[in-house]
């Protein structure tokens, strides 16, 4: 969950692995202030999130590069079409880090918009109008790429 | 959830770490470990040299106190011995010409 999560946000197997393992470390040195499984994971997601959005914000500052232009990893367990899928995992790293993130939490980790705002601390209908206007820029571009795929 | 989110969610499917990434993260934590032990090791050591260092200090100031309290005792002790030797030379003197007249 933790590497998938910051790859997929990322797209860099490399700095996928950097924030995982950090936030593994904070894990171990904070595990005796985590009482259950449920919090655990929670504690995780939120710690991933937000870990994830700081290493972009820090890459950002020392690199100008699009995500736009960066290779798809290889290895990326898929389903459906895979051009399709490229393209939608391309159009999703393009955009802003908080929607972003609350994509990748509501469609890799199936969590509710409830569960995000709880993950990300933020409101619910920030976590939802960030789905909703995500979701339509989304199916515009797809839409004028590829051609309706509703 | 409805066909575009499907793609999504397909899209997004977990990717699993790589098969080298856990003995990675076991390794960071044994560093950790190794560094917090020489954290502690070197705190508990500089706190240990600052302690008796805090001791030399009280020791040297509190004997600089009684030697200065020594010192001023000393001085008052000189002072009343000079004042009795001066009274008791007028006490002679007097007593000394009060014979003599006599």
């Amino acid at each position: 969950m933790v590497f998938s999560l910051a790859f997929h946000f990322l797209r860099d197997t490399g700095a996928a692995e950097e924030v995982a393992q950090d936030v593994f470390l904070r894990l171990y040195r904070e595990m005796d202030g985590l009482e259950s499984d449920k919090h655990v994971t929670l504690w995780l997601r939120k710690v991933t999130s937000h870990r994830c959005i700081d290493y972009l914000r820090k890459r950002r500052s020392q690199f100008t590069i699009s995500l736009e232009d960066t290779n798809e990893p290889s290895a990326v367990e898929q389903r459906g079409d895979p051009l399709l899928n490229r393209r939608l995992r391309q159009l999703i790293a393009a955009l802003p880090a908080k929607p972003r993130i609350v994509m990748v939490l509501r469609y890799q980790e199936d969590l509710t918009p409830e569960e995000i705002s709880e993950v990300l601390e933020m409101p619910v209908r920030t976590v939802k109008s960030h789905l909703q206007r995500s979701l339509a820029m989304l199916r515009e571009k797809i839409e004028r790429s590829m051609g309706d795929i509703r | 959830m409805d066909d575009f989110e499907q793609l999504l969610k397909n899209a997004l499917g977990r990717k699993e770490q790589p098969p080298a990434f856990e003995a990675k993260v076991f390794a960071a934590v044994a560093d950790f470990k190794t560094r917090r032990r020489i954290f502690w090791r070197w705190a508990s050591e500089i706190v240990a040299v600052m302690l008796l260092a805090g001791g030399f200090w009280m020791r040297y100031e509190r004997e600089t106190q009684d030697r200065a309290a020594g010192e001023a005792a000393k001085a008052r002790l000189q002072l009343a011995l000079k004042v009795t030797v001066t009274e008791l030379s007028k006490i002679q003197k007097t007593v000394r010409t009060s014979t003599e007249e006599e």
